[in-house]
């Protein structure tokens, strides 16, 4: 099953490259056709997907380097398998977002979509952390050209490198500690280092490697530059595979890896933890309310939710963890959609900067409806996918930490000031005729790329027992061993 | 006859005696034909370089024929083993690229003389030796072999500036280093009376390191170890790198970046390893300094670098770096990991000098010189673009190029020996020079060109050359074992 999910792109890709680059309607049926058929594929995991258990499931091994014991070896959990279903989802959305967006370069642009889609669902679905390594670090390439290349302003340059250098600085060290573990057992299967237990001391550091890591992927607050700078450089379906899927990369990281490798480790640096991710929530939405960019808002309040996410892991309790994979998979719906609303204005328009915007309503109706309906999803609202994450995070913080819970939930009502305010300054108020004459509410093809991510929204909030059935005994397996 | 020679041993260096029988054969066709008014004094150089094509090729094929043989020959003076065949055969490969590369550089760069091939050969067999020399003699004759032949090839443009202050300064300097090499040679046949590797290393086992006197050993090991830490253009030793890359022909300077240093650092392995190796605490420390030293000078020298072939050779520096952080760290592990990181290494260089050499104006028929002409590449000529884009990626070290593998081993042995310092170092440098191999990418791909400029079409035998490295750099990842198996072979021979 698994090594059918890795062939449909492969396959995708492959035919995408003999296709000549003039034939531009067929390259791109192609490239949409192979990310649904992925999709599809994907959600069948879900169908066969065993909930009674906490093992890995869809086991497929490959021998890769016998010499030095590391195979590939590929199983899917409760807490990969929405992370799979997600990359998936995005990428086929991203496609299809960016059928007339982008006019330049039009196979490769393809390809490195399917490219990040294969690395995605390898990156959450293998169990041998160097072969983890090496996908987490691939996807730099592909995001790097979709940056550079298809970016709008020149100042994307900066955002490419500081995307790329910040990454890899961090990986990097978490590749000397994998060679450390490596060395100190001799294998470097997820499942037989889960049962190792280090030394106190060592585990600290490597659990500083490793997090290292993954707080720039996260981004936790003081290595968080580059992402805003990313954001706003990228074109629009760059900017939704970010934040809705490499984000997510640090934070499954941190869960799948920090963990369970080094419990004592955790635990020892959960105020650490803590004070990083309520810094951040706090700082990130205030820095919000001072944008004048839109991409750059749904950013830094990207960072703010992230901020939650890690709150919710270092709870150690089922509450915590389990809404922070709710906000994590939330996120990756709702943000993915703010950012494909400011899209559709850019590709209209040319500008991102709210100065130019206001009282859309009058003019955009239907997609007054979706901003605002994800604006208050983005902030939270019950009945969205938001809340649910939120409230089981805040009820597992409370549990173990009563300051950092009050300090989390002033993010929440920042968050509403910023997402209300955005809203106010955009959709509402009078029409500016100033500076743009025409104005066309949203086609038949972006309200086809919305309206599969509101349903999951609504869905998620309406109804997230579905999603924590599915997560319930991996992770309660998970929190045993802390 | 068995006094001198055993008949084996003819038969261990058959693949060294046919190449300079067919050296010699080769030079003497080349020195009549071309001087015969008959033909009209006909210009060599195309035909020259085929038939060395096809010798090295020969000598690649003879060499594969004794691959697996392990038997010290001509009174202990060289040795063949498979480690040293497996290098050799890399060798040979590499110089048929270069060769290959070379083709139709000499013809847009009026580099017509035949013995331009030649002298490429006998570098190589210099190289050879080298890599087989058992004996200090041997070793040094070999090395003043390969040298000399360098410094002629490093001058050989001869109406260019650039090339003869190469030459010069390659000459000069390379003759300086010679004499430390020498001196060290002589101070360790003063000390031990023995010239041999296998004599020497069966000397110092024996005796302890504290109280024997030993003095002259360890400073002769010294000065043998800055002349080959000088002739790698290693950190403290590296300031002629650039200039000679610069001045060079470009095929010289793809030559110099690739050929005499594996050779080199065979010789190191060998010298080291087998003989001087229970001196290992004395040029252990001198090694460490030296990587670290290479490592930050070769990332942050690029940075401020403009013309190409002047950035390749410092990031050539820093390769070189890393590649002693092999050497340092003196284990089964850290060889492997050298040899691994030497043999991709060389793949990368191949592929990012012919890639230099492949772009030419089509209305001027000059190279590109600055980084900044690479501008128009990925927009007139996409599938360059793309193999220059792969090609640094992997250089940089993005997984899953084959770069990665190869810094992955150095550093995974440099973890297993406990060199943390070490490892740190290098991942720090390696971010660094991230930056400006980026840079090459950000300038084919990113930025708007203003004007166009349409490139020549590259020939056939560099094009394909090109698109199996780049093919080979992509799809590594899917089977690292088959090369790490062939390497283990060889290093576990040379270890044990």
């Amino acid at each position: 099953m698994l090594s059918l999910l890795i062939t449909l792109p492969i396959l995708g890709i492959l035919s995408i490259l003999i296709i000549p680059e003039y034939k531009v309607n067929l390259i791109k049926q192609v490239a949409f056709l192979s990310s649904l058929l992925t999709f599809i594929c994907s959600l069948f995991l879900w169908v066969f997907f065993d909930n009674s258990t906490s093992k890995f499931q869809f086991i497929e091994y490959f021998d890769w380097m016998s010499l030095f014991n590391i195979h590939f070896f590929l199983g899917i959990d409760g807490i990969s398998l929405f992370f799979v279903i997600l990359s998936t989802f995005l990428v086929s959305i991203c496609i299809l977002n960016s059928w007339f967006s982008i006019k330049k370069h039009l196979k490769k642009y393809y390809v490195c979509f399917l490219l990040m889609d294969l690395f995605l669902i390898i990156v959450f679905s293998v169990l041998d952390i160097i072969v983890f390594y090496i996908f987490f670090e691939s996807i730099l390439i592909p995001m790097f050209l979709v940056i550079g290349v298809w970016g709008s302003r020149t100042r994307k340059l900066k955002a490419a490198y500081q995307f790329f250098l910040y990454t890899l600085i961090g990986s990097l060290f978490m590749l000397l500690a994998i060679f450390y573990m490596f060395f100190e057992t001799g294998t470097t299967d997820f499942q037989i280092l889960n049962t190792v237990l280090f030394s106190e001391d060592k585990e600290l550091i490597l659990w500083l490697a490793f997090f290292l890591s993954f707080s720039v992927k996260v981004p936790m607050v003081p290595v968080h530059i580059w992402l805003p700078e990313a954001h706003v450089e990228a074109p629009t379906s760059g900017s939704v595979i970010l934040a809705g899927i490499l984000l997510k990369m640090g934070t499954y990281g941190l869960l799948r890896f920090s963990l369970s490798l080094f419990p004592y480790a955790s635990i020892y640096f959960t105020p650490l933890v803590y004070s990083l991710s309520a810094v951040a929530v706090i700082y990130t939405s205030l820095t919000t309310l001072r944008q004048v960019d839109l991409k750059k808002i749904i950013a830094y309040s990207s960072v703010a939710h992230m901020a939650f996410v890690t709150i919710g892991i270092f709870t150690f309790n089922l509450y915590g963890v389990e809404g922070s994979l709710l906000i994590m998979l939330s996120h990756g719906f709702i943000s993915s959609a703010l950012f494909l609303c400011i899209g559709v204005l850019y590709d209209r328009h040319h500008t991102r900067l709210i100065k130019y915007y206001s009282g859309l309503t009058q003019v955009m109706p239907l997609y007054s409806f979706f901003f605002v309906f994800f604006s208050m999803a983005n902030l939270g609202f019950p009945g969205t996918s938001s809340f649910a994450g939120e409230f089981l995070t805040l009820i597992g913080s409370y549990q173990s930490n009563t300051f950092v819970t009050f300090l989390a939930s002033t993010g929440m009502v920042l968050g509403a000031g910023y997402s209300l305010w955005l809203c106010n300054r955009v959709l509402f108020g009078p029409l500016t005729v100033n500076y743009i004459k025409q104005y066309t509410d949203i086609t038949r093809r972006e309200f086809a790329v919305l309206i599969p991510l509101l349903l999951c929204t609504v869905w998620m909030g309406v109804y997230p027992e579905i999603f924590l059935d599915t997560m319930h005994l991996t992770i309660s397996n998970l929190l045993q061993k802390i | 006859m068995n006094f001198l020679f055993s008949n084996n041993d003819w038969l261990a260096i058959l693949p060294e005696v046919f190449f300079v029988i067919s050296i010699n054969l080769i030079l003497v066709y080349s020195v009549i034909y071309c001087t015969s008014p008959l033909f009209d004094f006909p210009l060599l150089i195309n035909n020259v370089s085929w038939l060395s094509i096809q010798i090295l090729f020969i000598v690649f094929v003879l060499n594969m024929n004794n691959y697996y043989c392990d038997i010290v020959v001509l009174n202990n003076f060289l040795i063949v083993d498979s480690f040293g065949n497996l290098i050799k055969s890399v060798i040979l490969l590499s110089t048929i690229c270069i060769l290959l590369m070379s083709l139709r550089y000499n013809k847009f760069e009026l580099i017509n003389n035949f013995e331009f091939p030649i002298l490429v050969m006998l570098t190589i067999l210099g190289t050879l030796l080298l890599i087989s020399s058992y004996d200090l003699i041997a070793m040094y004759l070999a090395i003043e072999l390969q040298s000399f032949c360098s410094y002629i090839l490093s001058a050989f443009k001869r109406n260019s500036e650039f090339s003869a202050e190469a030459g010069l300064k390659y000459f000069i300097l390379g003759a300086f280093s010679s004499g430390f090499l020498l001196f060290g040679c002589s101070l360790i046949y003063g000390f031990t009376g023995a010239t041999n590797y296998e004599q020497i290393s069966l000397l110092l086992i024996g005796s302890n390191y504290s109280n024997l006197n030993n003095n002259g050993i360890v400073i002769g090991t010294i000065f043998i170890l800055i002349s080959f830490l000088f002739k790698i253009s290693a950190a403290p030793f590296h300031l002629w790198s650039p200039d000679i890359y610069e001045g060079s022909p470009t095929t010289i300077t793809a030559f110099f970046a690739i050929v005499p240093k594996i050779g080199l650092l065979t010789f190191f392995l060998r010298l080291f390893f087998d003989s001087l190796y229970t001196l290992f605490i004395s040029w252990q420390d001198l090694l460490l300094i030296a990587s670290i030293g290479s490592m930050i000078i070769g990332s942050f020298g690029a940075i401020w670098q403009i013309k190409l072939k002047r950035l390749l050779a410092f990031s050539a520096i820093g390769h070189v770096g890393y590649m002693l952080i092999g050497l340092c760290c003196c284990s089964v592990e850290s060889v492997y990991g050298l040899i691994f990181y030497s043999i991709i290494y060389i793949f990368m260089s191949i592929s990012s000098f012919s890639l230099l050499l492949i772009v030419r104006r089509n209305d001027n028929l000059k190279k590109l010189k600055y980084i900044e002409d690479l501008i128009v590449i990925a927009k007139t000529n996409p599938f360059i673009g793309f193999c220059f884009a792969i090609t640094f990626f992997s250089i940089a070290g993005v997984p899953p190029l084959a770069g990665f593998f190869s810094k992955m081993f150095l550093f995974s042995s440099a973890i297993s020996q406990s060199a943390y310092t070490l490892s740190v170092v290098g991942i720090l440098t390696s971010v660094i020079s991230c930056f400006y191999y980026l840079r090459i990418i950000q300038i084919s791909y990113f930025e708007q060109n203003e004007e166009w400029i349409s490139l020549k079409k590259p020939s056939k035998e560099i094009s394909i050359l090109i698109s199996i490295i780049t093919l080979i750099l992509i799809v590594f990842f899917l089977h690292p074992s088959l090369l790490s198996i062939l390497i283990h072979y060889s290093i576990v021979n040379l270890c044990f």
